[in-house]
């Protein structure tokens, strides 16, 4: 034992001066490397901190880390590097989450070293929010995003791009209103019977997002987040939706401002969200405990115009709160006197009227232009108002058409029943002229939805990454079916034949059963036989009939990126114009035949990508669809073009799938190619993307099979798909007879 | 065994309560005194079986109840083959039974049967009154007392679950939904044993589920778990935990549902 115990006395005594050494050592190495004078002085100050907190190596770390970013970037960013270290270390608090830190910022220098100031600057706001791994996810979501492209990476690390916001939000893992939605929109019609279209309020004029809620003309809009009431984001947009709601029940006509001062308009608005509220509680009471919490006004303080609305609120609205002001005791005694009239409209004008003017002859402050109602769930009673239309605030009514054109989900999976049965409902209760969609040009995408994208170096799933827009097919050939008919003529009849086979197959006899309709009579015989012998009968003496067992939807998704469009063989067989896409059309064709006839699910959607911005999809028929004269023309509308974004592609389309109610559900991918993208340069990143969707959508029940064309294909597609996952089909001519042959032996 | 002794496990020795929300006994006995078949429609939990039950032991008929589900055969509903020590004999089914000694057949979600099973109550709900048993060869005469009852739930409204026009247009229809909230809170107090304002709290809450019909749940909180979470409550439980256990949770699992639902309960609660 002696031994090492005298060497850790050995290294306790020689301990800190031999770490001080070292440390002096490295700070002389950072002021002889020609820095300047600020490097060396902000390790000066910071190393001995860290030292003391985290230890003698990651004070050394530090050297090491500020020499590079100076190196890479300036010698001030490697400073102010330093300089936020000290805080950091105490924000860290362990050798090993602050070692990462710092691989973190020397690992951004060397591939965009323009990001680390910007980043640095907002260090402490970031960590606060994000946390050390998630931080790290944002950032390289940032990298990966600017591609390069300084100019979009210096304004997503500013956070002057939308998305970096956005992104941040996700990675914070706060809710918002996008990740709300659908539970809001639920929780609106459980309340209130109905729900009137919910929208993202757009970012005002110079950029900052809208503060409060608001509705009129029949729309709901929501601020895209409420800052500063993190963990209780859910809350708030309850409480605002339930408030709105109150005014929609319980509101009147809109009042007309006439001769209204600003002050007296924001004082009857203030009363009438009481006077909602009361009525609303009378039938929810439970709502009080989600509105009361916002009330956090106190009843003392200074009698600012906006410290006395705030009480006045919460004592319309809350029995005990102590009314120390004149002002807001005469309020409260007026409307409490107001009881018999509660349900008018006409109370909350009165009130207001006289309180308004009280308040304005205490010659108080109020400026309209700053005025943001309180609390934070009420709206901005902009909806109560006849207002006279002010350009300022167009945002509040004229460019909702931009936001049903984005608004993916809520257009597509919402109330897909509603929509067929209720149309004229829904066209009755909204103003069309609000939430018309936008007309889309042949040509221009809907966006209809984001996916998630998978990245395997870093390893994390990016949320939304990849944007899906919808685009109509160009224009068909009407004939086709019959064309169609004239090519593969004694192919669409051995199609038949084929299904027929299938169909034909399906009601079996089932004998020597347990159960059944009538008794199996050679095995009742049997069994007789056996009990006259004194032996122990076969129990199993019924027949029965299977029960048609065909339960399968296929989702076909057709790569028609640019390769589609070359020639069938490349010339030498003297295939000329037929390039690959037309012998897709053929194939496509005769197997949407083939599953027409035995009555299972079909759904085809063509694909192709341009970058991650534009997952370009053409629904060239939906499950409700028919197989009709437009599926055909849809088909042969069809151009080649672009790449092949495959995972987001296949998610897309599972999707849709997971919608289906079929025991069997199946993507089925055509492609001729290996993934590739414009904005992607790591061949394998598309590769391991999309295998991860297929691995994603398994475990959701729904398979993948990809069938892969020409003989170059097929290499990449065994590591997406699995060996038993794809075929490879090199005759291309071939196709459309294999297809449809393919699936019936699939599905038997 | 004696024939009326096959029949008498099946009389209501007890009266099953019902709370008239209209003259629909009325309506029924008229229905019973000329022998019509009679169909009820209605959501799931709204008070059917138990009206049925109700009905039958106020005229005194032995009831047979079959639940219909998709596997049944029409073997199950008129009997079978069995093999004995002796060879084969013949096993009555539910609806033979009720139809050779005068009960009330009452058929359980109906259009949950195949359709080609249903077709067998056809020459039984005509002025026929027949059972032509195929495979043994005998034709039932139904008993003067016989009559069928079928419930339908037509919410489901799905092609495939739909009956036959011909069917359809044997029966005579009541219609049920959930009763009106005041008398719906009556019967919730009184089956749960509870007071009448909370009683009340539960109906409001089930009014706001029912809100969410076909848009994201097939049918609101019934009756019936309404009365489930009022028991509950009545054992000691919160409004809160009680919607949870009883309805919140049996009915959906979509995340987004069960938050409205758990906010609409907050809201009245």
């Amino acid at each position: 034992m002696p031994a090492p115990e005298t060497g850790a006395m050995a290294a306790r005594a020689t301990g800190p001066a031999g770490a001080d050494a070292r440390i002096a050592k490295a700070h002389a190495r950072l002021a002889g490397a020609g820095y300047g004078v600020s490097v060396p002085r902000a390790y000066g100050q910071a190393a001995p901190i860290v030292a003391d907190a985290l230890g003698t190596e990651q004070a050394l770390a530090l050297a090491d880390a500020a020499s590079r970013i100076a190196i890479r970037t300036r010698p001030r960013i490697a400073a102010q590097f330093l300089d936020l270290s000290v805080p950091m270390a105490r924000r860290l608090a362990g050798p090993e989450p602050f070692g990462r830190w710092i691989a973190l910022l020397v690992g951004v220098s060397k591939p965009a070293p323009d990001a680390v100031e910007p980043l640095l600057e907002r260090m402490e706001m970031l960590h606060e929010r994000l946390g050390l791994v998630a931080l790290d996810a944002w950032v390289q979501s940032g990298l990966r995003l600017a591609a390069g492209d300084a100019t979009r990476r210096r304004a997503y690390f500013t956070l002057d791009l939308a998305e970096a916001v956005r992104l941040l939000e996700r990675h914070a893992g706060e809710d918002t209103f996008q990740s709300l939605e659908g539970e809001l929109r639920a929780t609106y019609r459980a309340l209130w019977g109905h729900v009137p279209p919910i929208r993202e309020a757009l970012a005002q004029a110079k950029g900052h997002a809208a503060l409060r809620a608001s509705f009129g003309a029949g729309v709901i809009q929501l601020p895209s987040s409420y800052s500063g009431f993190r963990g209780r984001e859910r809350l708030v947009y309850q409480a605002a939706l339930a408030h709105i709601g109150a005014h929609m029940a319980y509101g009147g006509k809109r009042f007309e401002p006439g001769q209204l001062k600003p002050l007296q308009i924001a004082v009857v608005s203030l009363i009438e969200d009481a006077r909602v509220e009361t009525l609303a509680l009378r039938e929810m009471p439970g709502l009080k405990r989600l509105w009361l919490p916002f009330h956090d006004v106190s009843p003392d303080g200074m009698a600012t115009t906006p410290s006395l609305f705030g009480r006045l609120a919460r004592a319309l609205i809350d029995p005990d709160f102590p009314l120390r002001h004149g002002w807001v005791r005469k309020g409260v005694e007026m409307f409490r006197a107001g009881q018999g009239q509660i349900d008018t409209p006409a109370l909350s004008r009165h009130i207001g009227n006289i309180l308004g003017n009280d308040l304005g002859q205490t010659r108080v402050q109020f400026n309209a232009r700053d005025y943001v109602v309180q609390p934070v769930y009420r709206d901005d009673n902009l909806g109560l108002w006849e207002l006279p239309p002010d350009p300022h605030q167009g945002q509040q009514h004229h460019h909702i058409d931009i936001a049903t054109h984005d608004l993916r989900r809520s257009e597509e999976t919402d109330r897909p029943q509603e929509r067929k049965t209720e149309r004229s409902e829904r066209d009755t209760d909204i103003p069309p002229e609000t939430v018309a969609p936008m007309p889309v040009a042949s040509g221009v995408g809907r966006i209809v939805g984001q996916v998630p994208e998978y990245d395997h170096l870093a390893g994390i799933e990016r949320p939304d990454w990849v944007t899906i827009k919808e685009y109509d097919p160009g224009p068909g050939d009407p004939l086709f079916w019959r064309k169609l008919e004239d090519r593969h003529g004694a192919l669409l009849a051995r199609i038949r034949a084929l299904v027929r086979a299938a169909a034909l197959g399906r009601h079996r006899r089932l004998k020597r059963q347990a159960e059944g309709e009538r008794l199996d009579l050679d095995a009742a015989i049997e069994a007789s036989i056996a009990l006259r012998a004194q032996r122990t009968p076969d129990h199993r003496v019924y027949e029965g009939v299977s029960i048609p067992d065909r339960s399968i939807a296929v989702h076909l998704l057709l790569d028609i990126s640019q390769s589609t469009g070359d020639p069938v063989g490349g010339g030498p067989n003297g295939a000329g114009d037929v390039t690959v896409l037309n012998m897709l059309r053929d194939a496509t064709a005769l197997l949407a035949h083939a599953m027409d006839r035995l009555g299972d699910p079909l759904a085809i959607t063509a694909f192709a990508s341009d970058g991650r911005e534009d997952l370009r999809v053409v629904p060239v028929k939906r499950f409700e669809d028919a197989l009709t004269p437009l599926t055909g023309m849809a088909l042969s509308g069809l151009r080649a073009g672009y790449s092949t974004r495959i995972g987001a592609a296949i998610r897309h389309a599972g999707a849709a799938l997971g919608q289906v109610a079929c025991h069997r559900r199946l993507v089925l991918v055509v492609t001729d190619g290996a993934p590739s993208d414009i904005d992607v340069s790591d061949p394998a990143y598309l590769v391991m993307d999309a295998r991860r969707a297929v691995q994603l959508l398994n475990a959701q029940g729904i398979d993948v099979f990809c069938i892969a064309l020409g003989q170059t294909a097929g290499q990449r597609q065994g590591e997406i798909f699995s060996k038993r996952g794809f075929v490879q089909i090199d005759r291309l001519d071939a196709l459309p007879e294999k297809l449809p042959a393919l699936y019936l032996k699939m599905t038997r | 065994m004696t024939a009326s002794s096959l029949l008498d496990a099946y009389l209501l020795d007890h009266e099953p309560k019902w709370h008239p929300t209209g003259d629909e006994t009325a309506l029924f006995s008229a229905a019973y005194d000329v022998r019509l078949p009679v169909m009820l429609k209605g959501p799931t939990g709204c008070g059917k079986t138990r009206f049925v039950e109700h009905m039958a032991w106020r005229l005194q008929r032995p009831l047979v109840t079959v639940s219909c589900h998709e596997d049944m055969t029409a073997s199950d509903l008129v009997g079978r083959y069995l093999l004995g020590p002796e060879g084969t004999h013949w096993q009555d089914g539910p609806l033979t039974l009720a139809v050779r000694y005068g009960g009330i057949c009452y058929l359980d979600e109906i259009v949950e049967a195949r359709q080609d099973t249903t077709v067998i109550i056809h020459a039984l709900t005509d002025d026929r009154r027949i059972l032509p048993l195929e495979k043994k060869g005998e034709l039932v005469r139904a008993h003067p007392d016989f009559q069928l009852v079928i419930s339908y739930n037509p919410g489901y409204q799905s092609v495939l679950k739909d009956l036959k026009e011909s069917t359809k247009q044997r029966f005579c229809a009541l219609d049920f939904d959930y009763p009106a909230a005041q008398v719906e809170a009556g019967i919730v107090a009184a089956e749960a044993a509870i007071p009448q304002t909370s009683a009340e709290t539960l109906v409001r809450i089930a009014e706001k589920s029912r809100n969410l019909r076909g848009q994201g749940l097939n049918e609101g909180a019934s009756t019936r778990m309404l009365i489930h979470a009022g028991r509950l409550m009545a054992g000691g439980l919160s409004v809160s935990a009680a919607c949870k256990l009883a309805m919140i949770t049996p009915m959906t699992d979509d995340p987004e549902i069960r938050a409205a639902l758990t906010a609409a309960v907050d809201a009245c609660a």
